[in-house]
């Protein structure tokens, strides 16, 4: 008796293991996630890290992300062996990296990348050899022009119309003017985000000049902006220029203009150079305020830097997004992950929210991309800048 | 006519500056005889000591001459290398040297300091000092022109009057003779550069806070420099002094016309087209002769 209840006990403990095992060979079988020969995904990124620019902090980032999962073992057990080459704004260095990086590397995507030229130089490389870049950092015009590149920031010509928005919406600009360094091939791009602007708003630009100066005195434009009678300027100026603008500005003694610019004007050397100045300054950002280290949507961001002993920078903040939505993207591919799997998986995107940014991130079939659509917009007070908008501006669509 | 006046006026600061630079650039044609391109990074070099300086905590007037010192000592190495080596170089291949010394010191002074990020630039003579025609003339933009003006003075008085000057000019022309009649040939080219460069120094100080403040911006103020300078024809103080101050002033009434205004940053190369032209009828005028 006593053993053939051990018997029927052992069976059934028998059974139920089994079944227990089969259920778990059916669940791996039905979320089997991603796999990889050789036991690593190779990525890569091009950026501008010597030259002219350096952007070096975007795709830094993306390796300190991608870090931070391989020593917690990986995405399912596989690792990522990132690599980043230097195109040294150089357009010959920018085709060959890109293409060690397809064909010798063979990199299953782009990841991070932030470059002066990358993505005009290699948008057609890309198209070609059916890679997707998920750019760190969109820089020039073709990175939201391109149907393989989708960057994770909100970029120059996007964020011109979603900071005009702010202007007619919260500051009640009536007499919006708005003055452009065009550089390479931004003016058609620029003028599109000022028509954005217009048929949102259902204002006119009052003033639109397209030919600020990279360098040279600006005070023959300061007056222009005084004499025309703009209640709010909006320019595309980078770190120097800004400071260079607003000296003048004060030097002209000109008040009663609100100053604006776009996510390079937002740094912490633009502040301390202007922290004497009375002018009403604003800077939209690309993602959640990167000076805000103790808000909650940088939480994550923060946590993953600091233990990778990188820079808090807006850069930073760039390079981390795109390997979060890789990283997304890839976790949900059943099978091996390979240049055409990730194809796959990212054109069947659903949007990605992150704390980061205001807008979801989605690659998908459309022929451009530009999927964030939201700022946060800093004021410069005494020195410091300061949150103005707690909530995302979300820039409404235009069709 | 009243927006043409005052952009005309807003000219004015950029016109000093392209004025002053440009009596450095003849200043040092005339006494050691090579164009130089980087009669504005000395400068800028000096000026950034004096940044790191003030952003350090030092006080502002001792780090002005800190400043000076460096520039000065900027100028003298490059004097140095242009007299040991190029000192009986054509003119074009001492340009020459001078154009690769511009990059080289551009991108040693970019990396330095901290590239495209702007500084603090402490305003030596903030304020304005009066107005005219709706703009702000400010001390600094005054003090350029009168700088510029005093410059050529001097300059005139300097080449034109004084054993020195005869000498410098003597060093200038025949370095080579000149050293055999007993001029210190290579101790007064340096002193030349040394000089040029604390003067560049000081001009950059004063303008610095109104431009673009990084190195390579700064640097290249050289080039309507020039352009100035040879209005001059790389002779005349007071033309060049004249040719920068009209620069400025065009440049600044081209941008109130908006179908010029984009081609604006050419203005210097036209101005050096133009006067290029001239000079060269001239000079087929006298081999017909």
């Amino acid at each position: 008796m006593g053993v053939s209840n051990m018997t029927w006990k052992s069976s059934l403990l028998a059974a139920s293991l089994a079944a227990l095992g089969l259920g778990a060979m059916a669940g791996g079988a039905s979320a089997a996630g991603p796999t990889c020969s050789g036991g690593a995904i190779k990525v890569g990124a091009v950026s501008t890290i010597t030259g002219p620019a350096d952007f070096s902090e975007v795709p830094k980032a993306t390796q300190a992300a991608f870090d931070a999962v391989n020593a917690a073992g990986g995405i399912n057990g596989c690792k990522i062996d990132y690599t980043i080459a230097d195109d040294k704004a150089d357009p010959a260095v920018a085709a060959q990296a890109a293409r060690d990086l397809i064909d010798n590397k063979e990199a299953v995507a782009l990841v991070g990348s932030a470059s002066l030229l990358d993505c005009a130089v290699n948008g057609a490389t890309y198209a070609r050899k059916d890679i997707r870049s998920i750019q760190g950092l969109g820089v020039d015009a073709a990175c939201f022009s391109s149907p393989n590149i989708a960057p994770v920031n909100v970029g120059p010509f996007t964020l011109t119309t979603a900071v005009g928005y702010y202007a007619t919406n919260v500051l009640k600009a009536k007499k919006l003017c708005a003055f452009f360094i065009i550089i390479g091939g931004t003016q058609e791009a620029y003028k599109k985000g000022i028509e954005d602007w217009e048929k949102i708003s259902g204002q006119k630009i009052h003033l639109l000049d397209l030919t600020l100066p990279f360098q040279g005195d600006l005070t023959p434009y300061v007056i222009k902006a005084r004499d025309a009678g703009c209640d709010t300027v909006l320019t595309n100026q980078v770190e120097p220029q800004v400071v260079q603008l607003i000296k003048t500005v004060d030097a002209q003694k000109i008040t009663g203009i609100n100053w604006l610019f776009l996510a390079p004007g937002y740094t912490e050397q633009v502040a301390k150079a202007l922290a004497d100045s009375p002018q009403p300054i604003y800077a939209g950002t690309e993602w959640e305020p990167y000076t805000e280290t103790d808000s909650a949507a940088n939480a994550e961001w923060v946590a993953d830097m600091k233990k990778a002993n990188r820079p808090l920078t807006a850069f930073s903040q760039g390079g981390y997004l795109a390997a979060q939505m890789f990283l997304k993207v890839v976790g949900g591919i059943d099978g091996e992950v390979t240049r055409d799997s990730v194809n796959a998986a990212l054109l069947k995107m659903q949007p990605i929210s992150n704390p980061l940014a205001g807008s979801p991130y989605v690659f998908g079939e459309a022929k451009t991309h530009s999927p964030m659509r939201a700022t946060k917009v800093m004021k410069l007070d005494k020195g410091k800048w300061t949150v103005e908008t707690a909530d995302w501006v979300h820039l409404p669509d235009t069709n | 006519m009243d927006a043409l006046l005052t952009s005309a006026v807003a000219g004015l600061t950029a016109g000093g500056t392209y004025a002053l630079l440009g009596v450095c650039a003849v200043f040092t044609y005339r006494l050691v005889s090579v164009v130089n391109f980087t009669g504005a990074a000395i400068g800028t070099a000096g000026t950034f000591a004096l940044i790191a300086l003030t952003e350090a905590g030092y006080p502002t007037w001792p780090s002005v001459l800190a400043g000076i010192l460096v520039g000065a000592f900027v100028g003298v190495a490059i004097g140095y290398v242009m007299t040991r080596w190029f000192a009986e170089s054509s003119a074009s291949t001492k340009a020459a040297v001078t154009v690769a010394l511009l990059v080289g010191l551009i991108a040693v002074g970019l990396r330095l300091t901290g590239g495209q990020h702007p500084h603090v630039m402490p305003e030596l003579f903030p304020g304005s000092a009066f107005r005219m025609a709706g703009v702000e003339v400010t001390f600094a933009s005054v003090l350029t022109i009168g700088l510029a003006v005093l410059f050529t003075v001097l300059s005139d008085l300097f080449l034109n009057r004084t054993g020195v000057g005869l000498h410098l000019r003597a060093l200038s022309d025949r370095p080579m003779a000149a050293e055999l009649l007993g001029v210190k040939v290579q101790l007064l080219s340096l002193l030349v550069w040394g000089l040029t460069g604390a003067f560049t120094t000081f001009a950059l100080m004063i303008i610095a806070p109104q431009r673009s403040p990084n190195f390579m911006t700064l640097s290249l103020l050289v080039v309507p420099a020039l352009a100035a300078a040879l209005v001059g024809l790389f002779r005349s103080f007071w033309l060049t002094l004249a040719g920068g101050i009209l620069l400025g002033v065009i440049e600044g009434m081209a941008s109130t016309v908006d179908s010029i205004s984009q081609y604006r940053s050419a203005i210097p190369f036209l101005v050096v087209l133009a006067v290029l032209l001239w000079s060269q009828r001239e000079a087929r005028w006298d081999d017909a002769r």
